[in-house]
Parts: C-alpha cells; sequence; structure tokens
C-alpha cells in the first residue's frame, strides 16, 4: 500500500460528531475518510441509554446514522486506526500519516462469535466499563460497526484456540502495524472527550470501595444492551435502593486541574435518576449538588420534573466516603442550607 | 442588626490571610475537617462571615481556636482559598481583638511596631545591667562555678520577675476577660445556667494540660480512631517545657538560679534538662517544617511565627551556654551570656504573651471552655 490516497476531508473520530459531519459531506460530493482510534463506530453515544431532556434513546439516534455511514460510498471508513504527523503542504493541503493497528482478525469474520465461546482467557470488558468480563478475542459490543472481532494481543494467549475454531478462517496472528500517507483537502476534530478518572480523587474510594461507581457504569446498567438485567450494586450483587449522586466529582475542582464546570453532569445525573425512578421504583435517589446548572432549552424543566418524581436534591460536596462492612457507604457533608455537618448512609454512590 | 465591614478583606490579609472571596461554598473545608462536629461546623461558616465582613460574629465565635491546623481543608479546597490559612490569620485577629490596648493590632499588622517593641525592650534589659549590675568577679565558687550571683543577685532580679509576671498576669487576664465578654457575653438570648461554670471547669484544666483535640486533629476519618500525631507529641513537649521553666524562673528564681552545682539527677537539673531538650526539639522541628513546607500547616509563616521562634530560640541557646558557662567556671562570657538572654527573654514574654502569639496557650483552652458552656447552655434549653 505505498500509493498515495488523497481525500477532500479527513475526519478524526467516529462518534456522533465524527458521523454527522463525514455523513453531511459525503451527501454533498466531497470524499472522505473517517478515522477512529476503536474497534467500532458510535463513540461514546452508542453506549448510553437515553439522551436529555427528552429522553430519547440514544442508540436509536446512533445506529442508524453509523450504519449509514459505514454505507455511504463517499466515505472510507478506517477503525482501529489513527493518524500521525498531520503536515500542511505549500499547495496549503495537508500530508497526513494514517497508522492501522492490526486487529488480527480479517474483513472475513462474521461476527459469529465462535472464537469467544473458545477463547480461554477472560479480562474486564472495557465497553461495560468493567462491569463485566469479555475474553480475548471479542466483538467489541452487540451493536458495533463494523461487526467484526478483534484479538486484544496484550492479554492473549497464543493458544490458538480461536484459530481452529473459526469457520470464516479470518484469524490473522501475521498482521502487522500498517502505515500509509494520505493527502487531504481539510481535517475535521471530532476525537470527543475523556472521561475524569476518579482515583484521583482518594477520598472518594472509587476503586477502593466497590460500590463506588462511575456514572458511565450506572449509564451501562440502564441500557437495554446492559450487562445485568437489572440494576445491581456490584460488591454483593445486590439491588441498591438508597442511591447517592456525587455531583462536581473531579470538575469545578482546582486540586485535580480541572477548574472548570462539565456542563453535563448535573443533566446527566439527573437523567439517570429519572430512569433510576423507573427501573426501581422503590429506590430512593438522592443528589448532592453544588450549583444546578440546568442552563439549555428544556433543561430546568427536566430538572422540576426529576424533583417531582420524589428525586431528593441536597445541597453540599461531598467531603468524604467511606465504606461500612455491609459495603454500605457514609457519605460525609455540609448541608449548606443548614450549615451543618452531617453523614448519610446509601448503599450504591455515584461519582 | 448585623453590620458589616466591607474592608474587612483587606484588613485580614494583614493577618496573612490569602484570597478566600474565591469560595463558592461548597461545604467541602467542614466535610473532610476530622474536628468539625453537628455542634461546630467550621471552616466554611467563618469563610462565609470573612467575605461578608460580620466582624461581631466572628468575634462572638470560639470556632476559630477549636481548629488545630491539619491543613486537609486547605489541601482539599477545589477552589484553593486556603480555609485553612484563613482560620490562622482569624486567630491572630482575634488576638489582636481580645487585646484592649491595641498593642496586639499594631504587632501583628506593623513589622515597624513589632521588631521596634523588641528591639526597645531588649535595650531596657541591657540599660539595667550596664547601670546595675554586680561586680563581674572572676572569682569562682567552691565547686568550681561561676559566682552568677554575685554578678546577678537573684533576690533582685526576682524583683523584675515579679513585676514582670504581674503585668503578664494583669494583661493576659483582661484580655481573657475581654474575650469572655465577645463570646458569652454577647450571647443576649441565651440563659446560661450558671453552675455550667463550674461543670465545665474540668474541660479547661484538661484541655489546657493535654490539648487533647488537637490530638484528634489531622487523623484520617476513615480509620475512626485517633492516631499518634508527631505535630502535637512535639508541640505538648514543647508547651510542657515551656510552662516547667516558665514556673521555675518566674515563681522559684531562687532555688533555680543558685551558684551551687547540684548533681545529675537534682530535680532542678532534671527538670531544667527535660526543659530544654523539650524546647529544642520542639524549636527545631517546627523551624524545619516552617522552612520545608511540606506539611500544609507550615506553607505559609506570618512574621510573627518567625518572631516567636527566633526568640524563644536565643532564649534556649543562650540559656543552654549561661549553664555551659557557669558549670565549666567561665565567669565573663556566663555574665554576658546572661545578659543577652534576658535580652532575647524580656521581650519574648513581655511581647508574646499577652499580645501575640503565645496567648493561644491561654486563648484556645478558654475558647473550648467557653464553647462547652455554650453547648450545654443550648442543650439544656
Amino acid at each position: 500500500m505505498t500509493e498515495k490516497k488523497e481525500y477532500d476531508v479527513l475526519v478524526l473520530g467516529g462518534g456522533i460528531s465524527g458521523s454527522e459531519s463525514a455523513l453531511n459531506l459525503a451527501k454533498q460530493g466531497f470524499k472522505v475518510i473517517l478515522v477512529e482510534k476503536d474497534l467500532s463506530l458510535g463513540g461514546k453515544m452508542i453506549h448510553l441509554s437515553k439522551v436529555f431532556p427528552t429522553l430519547d434513546c440514544s442508540a436509536c439516534i446512533t445506529t442508524p446514522k453509523v450504519s449509514e455511514t459505514a454505507r455511504h460510498p463517499n466515505i472510507d471508513i478506517y477503525t482501529f486506526s489513527e493518524v500521525r504527523d498531520i503536515e500542511k503542504l505549500n499547495s496549503g493541503d495537508f500530508q497526513v500519516t494514517l497508522v492501522q493497528k492490526p486487529r488480527y482478525v480479517t474483513e472475513d469474520c462474521t461476527g459469529c462469535q465462535l472464537c469467544e465461546d473458545k477463547c480461554p482467557v477472560v479480562v474486564n470488558d472495557q465497553y461495560q466499563w468493567d462491569l463485566v468480563g469479555r475474553k480475548a478475542i471479542y466483538v467489541p459490543f452487540s451493536i458495533a460497526n463494523p461487526r467484526i472481532a478483534a484479538i486484544d494481543i496484550e492479554n492473549c494467549s497464543l493458544c490458538g484456540a480461536c484459530e481452529k475454531v473459526c469457520p470464516a478462517n479470518s484469524i490473522d496472528f501475521s498482521q502487522v502495524e500498517m502505515q500509509t500517507p494520505i493527502v487531504v483537502k481539510t481535517v475535521i476534530i471530532a476525537i470527543g472527550f475523556n472521561l475524569f478518572d476518579p482515583t484521583l480523587i482518594p477520598r472518594y474510594g472509587f476503586g477502593k470501595y466497590k460500590n463506588v461507581v462511575t456514572s458511565m457504569q450506572m449509564e451501562r446498567q440502564l441500557v437495554p444492551t446492559r450487562p445485568f438485567n437489572n440494576v445491581l450494586r456490584p460488591k454483593d450483587g445486590k439491588m441498591p435502593d438508597n442511591i447517592a449522586y456525587v455531583l462536581c466529582a473531579g470538575s469545578r475542582d482546582e486540586t485535580v486541574g480541572n477548574p472548570i464546570c462539565s456542563q453535563v453532569c448535573c443533566m446527566y445525573s439527573t437523567k439517570q435518576a429519572q430512569l433510576l425512578m423507573g427501573a426501581l421504583p422503590m429506590a430512593d435517589v438522592t443528589v448532592y449538588y453544588l450549583h444546578i446548572r440546568a442552563f439549555g432549552k428544556g433543561f430546568c424543566e427536566f430538572y422540576q420534573q426529576a424533583k417531582g418524581m420524589g428525586v431528593e436534591f441536597i445541597k453540599g460536596k461531598i467531603g468524604l466516603i467511606t465504606e461500612k462492612e455491609n459495603g454500605n457507604l457514609l457519605l460525609r457533608y455540609e448541608d449548606i442550607e443548614s450549615g451543618n455537618i452531617k453523614e448519610a448512609e446509601h448503599d450504591l454512590v455515584v461519582l | 442588626m448585623a453590620t458589616i465591614n466591607p474592608g474587612f478583606a483587606t484588613e485580614l490579609k494583614k493577618y496573612g490571610a490569602l484570597d478566600f472571596n474565591k469560595c463558592y461554598n461548597c461545604g467541602n473545608c467542614t466535610a473532610v475537617c476530622s474536628l468539625s462536629t453537628g455542634d461546630n461546623s467550621f471552616p466554611r461558616e467563618m469563610i462565609r462571615f470573612s467575605v461578608l465582613g460580620l466582624e461581631r460574629e466572628i468575634q462572638k465565635s470560639t470556632t476559630p481556636w477549636l481548629c488545630y491546623y491539619c491543613g486537609e481543608c486547605s489541601a482539599t479546597c477545589p477552589q484553593q482559598t486556603d480555609p485553612g490559612e484563613l482560620m490562622m490569620s482569624l486567630r491572630r485577629y482575634l488576638t489582636s481583638k481580645y487585646d484592649w490596648t491595641g498593642l496586639g493590632a499594631k504587632l501583628y499588622t506593623s513589622k515597624l511596631w513589632e521588631f521596634g517593641t523588641i528591639a526597645f525592650l531588649a535595650l531596657v534589659v541591657l540599660f539595667l545591667f550596664v547601670f546595675f549590675h554586680g561586680p563581674m568577679t572572676n572569682e569562682l565558687t567552691a565547686d568550681g562555678g561561676v559566682m552568677l550571683n554575685t554578678f546577678a543577685p537573684w533576690q533582685q532580679i526576682e524583683i523584675g520577675d515579679l513585676l514582670m509576671g504581674g503585668f503578664l498576669a494583669f494583661f493576659l487576664m483582661s484580655n481573657i476577660f475581654n474575650m469572655y465578654l465577645k463570646i458569652i457575653g454577647s450571647q443576649k438570648d441565651l440563659k446560661i445556667p450558671f453552675k455550667l461554670y463550674f461543670s465545665e471547669f474540668w474541660k479547661l484544666i484538661v484541655h489546657f494540660g493535654t490539648q487533647r483535640e488537637f490530638s484528634k486533629c489531622d487523623t484520617k476519618l476513615e480509620q475512626k480512631k485517633p492516631a499518634l500525631n508527631t505535630y502535637w507529641v512535639v508541640h505538648w513537649f514543647l508547651m510542657s517545657s515551656y510552662v516547667i521553666m516558665f514556673v521555675m524562673i518566674v515563681a522559684f528564681l531562687g532555688w533555680f538560679q543558685t551558684d551551687n552545682i547540684y548533681a545529675w539527677f537534682h530535680p532542678q537539673r532534671i527538670l531544667g534538662y527535660y526543659a530544654t531538650v523539650g524546647l529544642t526539639i520542639g524549636i527545631v522541628y517546627f523551624f524545619v517544617q516552617r522552612i520545608k513546607k511540606s506539611a500544609q500547616k507550615s506553607k505559609h509563616s506570618h512574621v510573627t511565627d518567625w518572631t516567636f521562634l527566633v526568640l524563644l530560640f536565643l532564649t534556649t541557646i543562650s540559656g543552654i551556654l549561661v549553664h555551659v558557662f557557669r558549670l565549666n567556671g567561665m565567669p565573663q562570657p556566663t555574665y554576658y551570656m546572661y545578659v543577652f538572654h534576658l535580652m532575647a527573654l524580656v521581650p519574648m514574654l513581655m511581647i508574646e504573651v499577652p499580645f501575640s502569639k503565645w496567648s493561644h496557650l491561654a486563648y484556645r483552652p478558654f475558647a473550648i471552655y467557653f464553647n462547652k458552656i455554650i453547648v450545654a447552655a443550648k442543650k439544656s434549653k
């Protein structure tokens, strides 16, 4: 693959914004190359349950868009790929090095998942945010696009069991990283975001206390493709009935280098609280906030609606989380309305 | 009605406060504090008062004295407003407000006053010795010691001692009374049963003697039990040494400042050595802490913190040298060092005891005592 490829547009990132921009440009006749570093298109949004404030199904918005992107003749898609060295040429175009990482599975894969049954290695499933396990050879997730398996070579034991069982003969351990130079006229950067690493706030005990989960882990438990068929707390698989949301965990906090508001955690927590009211009708949900930033169209109504549904909102930042022997968590905070220090017990905490 | 002082932030900065106006009232500081309780939630309350400039509310409050500055609030404050340092500067501010003479405020806010007063007092001591000292004899006592009581007879020093003691006691006690008026006297709508003053009195003694609250400071809340706190141990050692030394020189000078050379196990020497070791370890430890700045509480040092440490250091080191020179029969160095010793000691006591940092030795236990009375009175109501 030494021939020089030329495109009108390079879109970096195959999430919802990358797909949308690629699709819009392709429909106008531009040749688009879409580069996604992950194994599948869809980005973060394909993993979400509902969107706020309309509570539309998130995957139902993303999957048709992703399929359309994948099928469009003007779009070339490279998953599990990255770009290196974007350089501006004298002509005004950009010279880009496209790096395709090896999946060790060719495109002949039918997604039958027989290899997954045979693979002996079990590791955490990053697409379920470590709530459950997956095999070292795996189809990323059920609605992945392309629906092709990949081998996680770092964890693979190279036993060759998948190679024996594969009906399409698509396992290829000889794949290597490929670098291709391409020339593009313009670049769209749609690389999305990284989630905050909650272990940077040790006093919240994420990683140490199993019943402290991230909002993404909670989100996964609320989607149709969820790992358990219910909302369960990780430590003992009990159905939680008193859930706490800790807002501003990692944002508006100079000590972790994020002094500004994420502008999203108020609203997705409100959304999850409403969904939990449906998923666990008997559960109490409490949201600990600093200021509710319901700034968009329909957001404030959405917040009021959550209050009306019985979600409790308490003003005060959680200072410290400690674990009890039964796995419940004690949250220490100052109740700003009364000015008194309080300690509340919850059986599941979402950061 | 509450009166606000819009210039309060500017005033408090002179006492060492940083930019506490950045606070967005999340209450994180209160929640991570190991001493904050349901009855006394701090430090956010104090930050709010300071931001609003509610001076009377601050002066009415005992909470700045309940904080022993572990620095957890400052380390975890999302806005980096440094609540711990604010509490520290409020203690300096309150010290100057309890002092009705106004000298405390001058010493805290003006370096000219601070160093000027020290120099003035040191010179007074020097002049007194220049004009009134006894013969600087080179003769030695029978066991080879210096005849210090010929140069500076303890009976005469004792007169100065008692005068100074009376001065210190008068100002410190009147300041404590002023503190009482500000804290308990202002509780207009709270009826305080008289017997509480007696039933809570033992807490004053306990907290003075043990600084029990300090030992609970900086314990990790998730452990739920106090861990041994080096800061508290060193501080207690320093404080007990200081008290022993103070009592010996003010009340028992005739016994302490002797020309006899006792055996090493004599109580006079044992107590003296205990105090010397305690003071030296304490001073070195706090010096190192303030220079290293690794602990949150040692990151910011006000000029008065250094003054206190330096004066205490000079007093201790010169005291040790007087002892060494006297025992080894070196008359002239003993006399000069003795004068220098008093030139450091007198300003240290005169300035620090009633007007400055030293006074926390009295204010802290009294604040806890007053606080217990108020809490008990509220509960009985």
